[in-house]
């Protein structure tokens, strides 16, 4: 599950209110290279939340971003080499996300997160 | 001479007999080969059981009382069947109107981008799948219109293939697929700037749970197009012929009870949607969208041995041969609501998110 990915996932689990960021527990981390296609990282700059991302690619073990980003800075080579890095090139292939108002893991087993409920919580 | 001869004759059973077993049947030229049939995530062993399973808890499909036991039977239902469809039929899992002069693919990729062209896209949105299968829709819709395209499947297997595909379609930055229900999405409200589902509400026992889910997540002002599975003004309940076709068609899809067209709009417009136009596309002028199972008829026969062969030497889980004799059954049920006029799959509605929300729950 790539960073990107985590950045429109949220617990919907019934009367949560603040789903969203979901805390990420590692257990493998896997880099794959992405071609890296600045129009697009442009393009996506606007639609993520970049807190969220930031606190994500440390906890991958990524430091290298800025804790805050504004557009401007996409007209750096340097800046969006970065981004690129932790928005698609990290994978988490093993481990949970967890909703930040119950702790509730939801498993993410050969990188593919499962968001599915139980009965009690729908 | 002798020796050439018996060379010739090997030679030409091993191609024959490689044909048999991995070329024949695939839908696609480099598709989903028999011999690579399963049960989805479902181990070998077990895939006959859970088949059985899955045919008793389907008989009465309106009757079903544990509607919250249907997910897990859609999961299941895919598990089955996602290999056999991937191999005979491709990898989007729905009709499209015949188009003459057209291949089955061209007639497919054009009824799914006229989906997205509905939704009048700026470059960059991005837009929700909801009952994206292995993603054969979304990949078409990705590569014609630029949009960043997220899929939900219920089913893991599913979501496995999809991103497969899309990582060798080269689209995977542009598509991502989540393991999610569409009932229960777990994503933000007010997230997407546009929606589609081809074919795939008709798995929820209510309507208005999937579409109040996808009226959350969409951003006020975008749009949301739905093509669904319905009974059309023709259909009789009193008509016994009528109802088996229909159950028929239930049973053999894992569908909690067809819906009848008139439905659709009322809980739209129940969840909040405006709604921008409605319309049966497989209606004259369009051609029928049932030809291409009448023709699979042929296929049926010599698939069938294809996947008795392979059960019996043990490739294919024992199972398969079950799986693929329901579907067969069920796309002579589908013919029949095609042929009647009494089902359509591809009852289209075109609807909006209003762009006020309004703060207090008063209606007009």
């Amino acid at each position: 599950m790539r960073l990107l990915t985590h950045n429109m996932l949220s617990s919907n689990i019934k009367g949560v209110t603040s789903g969203f960021p979901l805390r990420i527990e590692v257990e493998k981390v896997v880099q794959k290279e992405v071609e890296f296609n600045a129009d697009f990282l442009r393009n996506m700059f606007a639609k993520i939340e970049w807190s969220a991302l930031v606190e994500a690619s440390k906890t991958m073990g990524y430091s290298e971003l800025p804790d805050s980003a504004e557009s401007s800075m996409l007209d750096s080579d340097e800046f969006l080499h970065r981004f690129h890095h932790a928005l698609l090139e990290l994978h988490l292939e093993e481990g949970a996300l967890i909703c930040p108002e119950t702790g509730r893991k939801f498993p993410v087993n050969k990188g593919i997160p499962n968001m599915l409920l139980h009965e009690d919580e729908v | 001479m002798d020796s050439l001869t018996l060379l010739c004759t090997a030679s030409l059973l091993a191609g024959g007999l490689y044909w048999f077993l991995c070329i024949l049947g695939s839908a696609e030229q480099k598709g989903k080969r028999a011999a690579q049939l399963s049960g989805g995530s479902i181990a070998k062993e077990k895939v006959r059981d859970t088949y059985k399973q899955y045919w008793s808890f389907f008989r009465r499909p309106k009757e079903i009382e544990t509607a919250d036991k249907v997910p897990a039977f859609v999961d299941t239902f895919y598990n089955l069947v996602t290999d056999i469809y991937e191999w005979g039929w491709g990898q989007s899992f729905h009709f499209s109107p015949s188009i003459p002069g057209k291949s089955h693919r061209e007639a497919t990729r054009l009824h799914e981008v006229m989906a997205v062209d509905l939704l009048d896209l700026k470059p960059g949105a991005r837009i929700l799948d909801a009952g994206c299968g292995v993603g054969g829709p979304m990949r078409a819709i990705a590569a014609h219109s630029g949009a960043n395209v997220v899929g939900i499947t219920i089913n893991e297997y599913q979501v496995n293939r999809a991103r497969m595909h899309n990582k060798k379609a080269g689209l995977d930055k542009q598509c991502e697929v989540v393991c999610g229900n569409f009932l229960q999405m777990p994503f933000a409200s007010d997230s997407f700037d546009g929606a589609y589902s081809i074919e795939a509400t008709c798995h929820a026992p209510k309507l208005e749970e999937v579409y109040s889910e996808i009226y959350r997540v969409l951003k006020p002002g975008s749009l949301y197009v739905s093509y669904e599975w319905v009974t059309t003004e023709l259909y009789r309940g009193d008509n016994p012929e009528h109802v088996e076709v229909i159950q028929g068609i239930e049973r053999g899809d894992a569908l909690p009870g067809l819906r009848s067209y008139k439905d659709i709009s009322e809980v739209a417009k129940k969840v909040g949607f405006e709604i921008l136009n409605e319309k049966d596309l497989a209606k004259p002028p369009s051609n029928p969208w049932w030809t291409r199972l009448k023709m699979g008829r042929i296929a049926y026969w010599r698939n069938h041995i294809l996947v008795t062969v392979l059960a019996w030497l043990g490739i294919a889980p024992k199972g398969v041969v079950d799986v693929h004799e329901m579907l067969f059954v069920t796309a002579d049920y589908l013919t029949r609501g095609g042929e009647t006029g009494i089902f359509t799959p591809m009852h289209m509605i075109l609807c909006r998110k209003p762009d006020c929300k309004s703060s207090d729950s008063s209606s007009f």
